[in-house]
């Protein structure tokens, strides 16, 4: 992993985590960047993408937490915990959206959405 | 030493998860791949301390949102076969684009620094000899009262939302109010038309509301509901 | 010190929206109207508390109340209260009457109250979910509609990535800078040396915020979401989200990044000048006149941003009173846009206008000031809001930017004055609209007599809005 030569930085912070910030960050880098590909590369299935945006949330609740831990500061994890309800609600909406979407057209292809084109 | 193969360990299956989430042909599948991420995710944050997190990431992750995932994905009876069809259309320039994307972050993390004095600036220092939950407790109801009310009200919204877009009223199902049938003495009559007459010899059955005087109903509203009109008053 | 009576408009206004909510649950019947009037009368009530609020910060620094969110606020709820007066009628008529959509409003407008007075990372996320969480409900509020089902999913989908981002960049600037307050930020980040994890996050912060205010990079959902939703809920998509975003982006690149100005100024120029040229020259071959006033939406975002790329007190005050100006001129147009029905069928067609101006002379008079408005033609309010960001970009040295402003005007202007050609000069080829609802007419005259006449009294709020600014500085 490139981020390995970091954990020397962090001085006398690290004694909360067993392995380095830069490898809890290189996680949630990986994390974000599947959820973004995600969202571009599926075409065929909306629920797909909304699994997607949970895997972005899930990245960034791991990186606040890495760095609540790193800093020995629990803002970090209350922020987690805010964005953990959201994003069940978000959840909740997304899919409720996606059922109407269903019921009106009776797919959730990606590629059939295009009724409004500009 | 055991702690950092474990973080290895569950770093790899986190991310072997992801990737099969986004790629799996099934649907089901990846939920199911979903919760295995979210368990991963849980066993990295108990690695960095944050039990208390870890477990709301079981319980609320897996044990509710995860879990509506793949009752939606049910419920929606979607052709599998046809799904996930045009994924290696994409897949090249997305993958660049991926890879562009995570290389730069990762020379971001290659270069940081914290602030030179970040550690001054720390609102909430965990407390020494306190363990994680607890510890939340005490800031989670008093500092940040506003924000817990705030995410109270988002979730009250997000139950509105769902009750508003996927609740439908009595529409499906038909049911007898006996008050109402009652009540209704005066807008039914009974008659006893003689055997063999038409509907011309019984006329236009409704309800006892005079149109307004002067004003005959026009001939063509007698043959478009004088059927239906006609099968009421027989019953 | 918690200081919780000092967020009194904001919790006044969450707990009537509490109590409003069962008051529409409880009764058998439907209760659209009274409880839209209950709404409109909390909205009230919270612009009357937001006036008489004191300066200071609460809740340990999450929140913030001074001139400047008191403008933002008053302007906000001024737009949602009419926003939802112009939702009466027409959702009535749709069969969208449920008592759920003003109070859906409520918790909108909360969250831009929260958002405009956010003092903290934190609060600034929870302030925007839930003004997007109630937004793509009331997006597909039309549920058996399938144009507004999609409307809601691809606002949703894109907003929930932009979300993500946001959230991403906010928790790289958490970890690196050491915390989420914005007074604390801004003394962390005021060295020279600020490490490239804190400019990636304030990227990535401002990605997420410019899919908010749809600037350009980020606009394409706004046409989709705007044609597909309902009319008046397109009529507040245009209109108080778009304020509350605004002060948002001023109050998180002034305050905590405002050190870092170098960097931020050149993304929200290139954001401005994008969006004022997708604005100008995408609206040409529209025919759907919501998607038309979607691309004029873009455009006037970015006029408004180029009072934030100039970077000084007198761009911040043209953002204000440009963003004041919009809100009422688009409250007004979406107004007679709202009352475009024949027949009882609603009308969304540039075509649909014609003849207007003999078989409604009253609305296609407001009509053409509005568009005259918009255009930026003196001595409307239109061409005030102009005239300040483009001063203040010229006096800042942003020459390239002023031109192509006034380039993009000219251009724009076309095709608002197409719309006055076809009421004034087409012929009417259906008929006359039918009669409008009282409701509309008091939105019509109220906001087109502020665009008609605010010449006369500039100083009002040009005065209010440079207070704003120099508390937002100060």
């Amino acid at each position: 992993m490139p981020a390995m030569g970091m954990t020397t930085a962090m001085g006398d912070t690290t004694e909360m985590m067993a392995v380095g910030l830069g490898h809890y960050l290189t996680v949630s880098a990986i994390l974000l960047t599947l959820g973004v590909l995600g969202i571009f590369l599926n075409r065929k299935n909306v629920i797909v993408i909304l699994m997607s945006v949970e895997l972005i949330l899930l990245s960034v609740t791991l990186n606040l937490v890495a760095f609540s831990a790193t800093l020995g500061d629990l803002t970090g994890q209350v922020f987690a915990m805010l964005i953990l309800t959201v994003a069940a609600a978000e959840a909740a909406i997304g899919l409720a959206i996606v059922v109407i979407y269903f019921r009106n057209r009776g797919t959730i292809e990606v590629e059939e959405i295009s009724t409004l084109k500009g | 030493m055991i702690a950092a193969a474990a973080f290895y360990l569950f770093a790899a299956v986190l991310i072997a998860a992801a990737v099969m989430v986004v790629t799996s042909r099934n649907p089901v599948h990846s939920v199911l791949f979903l919760i295995l991420a979210f368990f991963n995710a849980a066993a990295l944050f108990l690695l960095a301390g944050a039990e208390f997190l870890a477990m709301i990431l079981v319980i609320v992750y897996v044990g509710a949102v995860a879990v509506l995932f793949l009752f939606v994905v049910m419920m929606l009876d979607v052709d599998f076969a046809k799904l996930r069809e045009g994924f290696q259309r994409y897949a090249p320039v997305g993958g660049v684009v991926g890879a562009i994307l995570l290389l730069e972050l990762l020379l971001v993390f290659g270069t940081w620094q914290f602030a030179s004095d970040a550690a001054g600036f720390r609102l909430n220092p965990a407390p020494a000899g306190v363990d994680n939950t607890r510890a939340l407790g005490r800031i989670l109801y008093t500092d940040f009262v506003w924000l817990f009310q705030l995410s109270g009200l988002i979730l009250l919204v997000a139950m509105i939302g769902a009750i508003v877009l996927t609740l439908r009223g009595k529409t499906s199902t038909k049911r007898q109010d006996i008050a109402k049938q009652v009540a209704r003495s005066g807008s039914v009559n009974l008659r006893q038309p003689a055997l063999g007459a038409g509907l011309g010899a019984i006329g236009i059955e409704r309800p006892p509301v005079e149109p307004p005087p002067g004003e005959k109903p026009r001939q063509v509203e007698h043959a478009g509901h004088g059927h239906d009109h006609g099968h009421g008053g027989h019953h | 010190m918690l200081n919780w009576t000092l967020a009194l408009p904001e919790i006044v206004l969450g707990v009537s929206g509490l109590f409003i909510l069962l008051g529409g649950v409880i009764p058998k019947k439907e209760s659209f109207f009274p409880v839209s009037m209950a709404v409109i009368g909390a909205l009230i009530l919270a612009a009357v508390l937001v006036l008489g609020q004191g300066e200071g910060t609460a809740f340990l620094g999450q929140y913030v109340a001074d001139n400047f969110s008191r403008f933002a606020k008053v302007l906000i709820l001024l737009g949602a209260a009419l926003g939802l007066l112009l939702a009466l009628d027409f959702n009535e008529k749709a069969g969208l009457g449920r008592f759920e959509y003003p109070v859906l409003m409520l918790f909108a407008t909360l969250g831009m109250m929260v958002m405009v007075s956010a003092n903290d990372l934190m609060s600034l996320y929870i302030g925007l979910e839930l003004l997007s969480l109630s937004l793509y409900v009331i997006a597909a509020f039309d549920r058996d509609n399938p144009r507004s089902a999609e409307a809601g999913l691809k606002y949703f989908v894109l907003g929930a990535l932009a979300s993500g981002l946001l959230l991403y960049g906010a928790s790289l600037v958490y970890g690196f800078a050491g915390t989420t307050n914005f007074d604390r930020l801004a003394d962390a980040l005021s060295g020279d040396d600020v490490g490239t994890g804190v400019v990636v996050g304030l990227v990535f912060v401002l990605a997420g915020l410019a899919f908010k205010v749809s600037a350009v990079p980020f606009h394409m959902w706004t046409p989709d979401v705007y044609e597909g939703a309902p009319t008046p809920v397109t009529a507040f998509f245009a209109t108080a989200p778009k304020v509350a975003a605004i002060a948002l982006l001023m109050h998180v690149l002034i305050g905590p990044f405002g050190d870092l100005s170098a960097q931020w100024m050149q993304v929200i120029w290139v954001c401005s000048a994008g969006s004022m040229i997708l604005g100008a020259f995408a609206a040409i071959g529209q025919r759907n006149i919501k998607r038309l006033m979607a691309y004029s939406s873009i455009g006037h975002v970015g006029y408004a941003l180029m009072g934030l790329a100039v970077a000084n007190d007198t761009g911040y005050r043209g953002v204000l009173v440009y963003m004041a100006i919009y809100v009422v001129m688009n409250l007004g147009t979406f107004a007679v846009l709202i009352a475009m029905r024949r027949r009882g069928r609603a009308l969304e067609q540039v075509e649909d206008l014609a003849g207007l101006g003999k078989t409604d002379p009253a609305m296609a008079l407001w009509m053409a000031v509005f568009m005259f408005s918009m255009a930026g033609i003196p001595p409307l309010a239109g061409f005030f809001g102009k005239l300040y960001v483009f001063l203040a970009a010229v006096q800042g040295g942003f020459w390239t930017l002023a031109v192509i402003g006034i380039v993009t005007s000219v251009i724009a202007s076309y095709y608002y004055l197409r719309i006055v050609k076809v009421m004034y000069f087409d012929a009417a080829p259906d008929g006359a609209l039918d009669a409008r609802p009282a409701s509309l007419t008091v939105v019509m005259a109220s906001t087109g007599l502020l665009t008609l006449l605010f010449f006369l009294f500039p100083a009002a709020l040009i005065g209010a809005a440079q207070v704003a600014v120099a508390s937002l500085a100060g």
